[in-house]
């Protein structure tokens, strides 16, 4: 008993120690601090919030562990409305306020219009939950870097499986920007390869309220299966009318982004049944994914992490240890520790490939059913990540 | 009343020639108050705070353009986005399509928000002052939903990058894109706005525009044209609104369809009416007050925009004339006071 109360004691004084000692070494260094322009408000608010806690899960974890190469880490996070023009302001804001390490944007398009000042700024972006190929691809930068799987990944995906479906004709249903039309292309593509034909395609915008037309048009073109990538708001307000028109009972349905962790939750049995890509998800066993999916219950008790949130833990987990192995937080030298390093991330060791600044993971399959009595997408096929993420983006010249 | 018709033009032109002859004092003064702009950069030394100031100019040369037009036509614009977009998606889509020269493409970028105006003004300015205010609404959010769809030429959403020669009008274009220098240029180009703006309202056509405003019946049977005037000062202001779009090119070197939406003409009618039209320079204020209210606010809170609202709305209550008004009140009272000391 005694024993036990004096190893308690013993333990206390060790942690309040090692706290005053990385303390005082946090004085010595200087501090990592990381910027986050994301959609706090906006129709993608809901994501903006799953990345923020997911980010300063990571910070508190690194800071309760002694900092980053003894650094303390510190955030700050600041309101895009998933505007890209807002994006680019509120970046160089953070980026000139000396956050010039940033993270975890919502919207592709915010990202590509950051992306080509991240040189002027002096800073460093890394993507992760935004999927235009561009970002790696054609407007791939030397400070951009991209940890989550973009739309071609999920192209590669969605063909093996369209190629098993019986659906002749296919609907696209996309947003009106980066992201979504070049899912949209994707798709389209995935289709033509396996003999399907696309003969209806909406891309209604971003933020809408009333997809009504769009509905209406998807059933006028006899689609026997339909594909749609729209995410947050967009994919609530969209599923809620599919299911008033009965869309769901008269096509299959394919999406991305679109029945997430944090959609189903909100929308329950209107998406059940719906087949979709799945980037990351907690009930993945791998150790190291079991852990942080327990330590996140500790510090959010009753959840676990989201899909968006598994995806933006990694991109904090390849900036920590790119930050260690530069031994500065100085962009260009975290750029350079980034580019062609490898990183243990919560999937297992990952490839940032040299070439186009992507990371080389695997992508997953799976359907939205009740797991354990709660509904969710669970994962049905995993496809390794040599053929999930295909060779460098040959339009990047870096 | 056949007497009243000469003793009115008389007045006009009174009023005017005594506004005339205080010329060389405005000018004096804008080039001081441009000189003065010359230091700001050595002395705020924070890349962020001189940003944030580049901004602010920018959109004050805007909510100028929107007072101008309140103070000489008394006609509310809710679309003068339309002009700053236009402007800002024409340097954009001359970068792309390599039409002409970016110098001219400058110039282009102002006079055709300008002509523009003008005839359009010709007939939108006779209508009724709320129809008027719609109609720009309509027209301004028609070129945004155009921009927005027109992924092919624009990039719809997106946006699309300003592709710039390295060098316009002979001066290396990484002086457009850095703050300390592009503050500079976004301050004298405000100043000369204003100076340029109070000389013409000081003028007899600004003066002609005042009257109009009041009484367009009277001013038409006193023998005035009314039409061509009201569509200049709409034209007057349509440049500067462009060159407004102009200087957010060159400075952002990108442009979404967010520079054509209602928000961002309601934005600036905004600073207009808390900083009050009556001045020239009041808009400027308004905006100044607006961008710091903003980063201020915004740090603490992303309810931002109800503290500007809360404002709004004690300003048009208790401050009619906004702010400007206020500190004319105050500085008139000052004077009355000395004045009466003395005596």
């Amino acid at each position: 008993m005694i024993d036990s109360k004096r190893a308690t004691f013993l333990g206390l004084s060790a942690v309040a120690v090692s706290a005053v000692l990385a303390t005082s070494a946090w004085a010595a260094k200087e501090p990592l601090k990381i910027g986050v322009p994301t959609s706090l408000t906006g129709p993608y608010s809901q994501l903006g919030d799953e990345v923020k806690r997911a980010v300063e899960f990571a910070v508190n974890e690194a800071n309760a562990a002694g900092g980053v190469d003894g650094r303390k880490v510190e955030v700050r996070f600041l309101d895009t409305e998933a505007k890209p023009d807002l994006a680019r302001q509120q970046a160089e804001k953070l980026a000139l306020e000396g956050y010039n390490i940033m993270t975890a944007t919502i919207a592709s398009s915010e990202v590509l219009a950051i992306g080509p000042m991240l040189g002027r700024w002096n800073a460093l972006y890394v993507a992760t939950v935004t999927k235009a190929n561009d970002i790696t691809g054609k407007q791939c930068q030397p400070r951009l870097f991209r940890v989550n799987r973009p739309d071609y990944s999920d192209a590669a995906v969605i063909q093996p499986w369209l190629a098993t479906r019986s659906e002749a004709k296919w609907a696209i249903v996309a947003a009106d920007y980066a992201w979504g039309r070049g899912s949209g292309e994707g798709f389209r593509n995935a289709a033509a390869a396996t003999g399907k034909t696309v003969v209806s395609e909406n891309y209604p915008p971003l933020g809408s309220n009333d997809y009504a037309a769009f509905i209406q048009k998807v059933l006028d073109s006899g689609a026997q299966g339909m594909w749609v990538a729209l995410a947050g708001r967009d994919a609530i307000t969209f599923a809620r009318q599919a299911k008033q028109f009965g869309l769901f009972d008269k096509v299959t349905t394919a999406g991305i982004s679109f029945t997430t962790d944090g959609t189903v939750k909100v929308l329950g049995d209107v998406v059940k049944g719906i087949n979709t890509i799945i980037n990351y998800s907690a009930t993945l066993d791998t150790p190291a994914n079991r852990k942080f999916v327990s330590d996140w219950a500790k510090a959010y008790p009753g959840d676990s992490p989201t899909n968006f949130g598994g995806e933006t833990y990694i991109g904090m987990q390849v900036i920590f240890q790119a930050v260690k192995k530069a031994g500065s937080v100085k962009p260009a030298d975290v750029a350079k520790a980034m580019a062609g390093g490898t990183f243990e991330t919560i999937l297992g060791t990952q490839l940032m490939r040299k070439e186009d600044h992507q990371l080389v993971g695997p992508n997953y399959f799976g359907i939205v059913e009740a797991v354990n009595g709660t509904l969710r997408p669970a994962i049905k096929m995993t496809v390794p990540a040599q053929t999930a993420t295909p060779g460098p983006d040959a339009n990047c010249k870096l | 009343m056949s007497s009243a018709v000469p003793r009115d033009k008389a007045k006009v032109a009174a009023a005017s020639i005594a506004a005339e002859r205080r010329t060389p004092t405005v000018v004096l003064a804008a080039g001081l108050l441009a000189a003065a702009g010359f230091a700001v950069p050595w002395v705020v030394g924070s890349q962020l705070a001189l940003t944030l100031m580049t901004q602010a100019v920018i959109h004050a040369i805007l909510a100028t353009s929107i007072g101008f037009m309140i103070r000489q036509n008394g006609l509310t614009s809710f679309g003068h986005a339309a002009f700053f977009g236009m402007a800002a998606y024409l340097m954009a889509l001359n970068g792309k399509l390599d039409a002409m020269p970016a110098e001219l493409a400058v110039l282009a970028a102002i006079a055709v928000p300008a002509a523009f105006a003008f005839f359009a003004g010709l007939i939108i300015v006779r209508l009724p002052a709320l129809s008027f205010s719609m109609l720009t609404l309509a027209v301004a959010q028609s070129l945004y939903e155009l921009m927005l769809r027109w992924r092919g030429l624009a990039g719809g959403d997106d946006g699309m990058a300003v592709r710039l020669p390295s060098r316009l009008f002979g001066i290396d274009i990484e002086l457009f894109q850095a703050p300390s220098s592009m503050f500079v240029v976004s301050w004298c180009a405000l100043v000369a706005v204003i100076a340029i703006l109070t000389l013409v309202a000081r003028s007899h056509f600004g003066v002609l525009t005042v009257a109009i405003r009041e009484n367009e019946e009277r001013a038409r049977y006193v023998g005035y044209h009314t039409l061509v005037p009201r569509a200049l000062v709409f034209a007057l202001s349509a440049a500067v609104g462009g060159l407004a779009g102009v200087l957010f090119a060159l400075y952002n070197a990108f442009v979404t369809p967010g520079a054509l939406h209602w928000s961002l003409s309601g934005e600036a009618l905004i600073m207009a009416v808390i900083g009050g039209p009556q001045a020239i320079w009041g808009p400027a204020l308004g905006a100044v007050i607006f961008f710091v209210v903003k980063n201020a606010m915004g740090d603490l809170t992303e309810h931002w925009p109800a503290i500007i609202g809360a404002m709004l709305i004690v300003v048009t209550v208790l401050l009619p004339q906004g702010i400007s008004g206020l500190l004319n009140r105050l500085n008139r009272l000052n004077r009355r006071s000395r004045e009466a000391g003395k005596a």
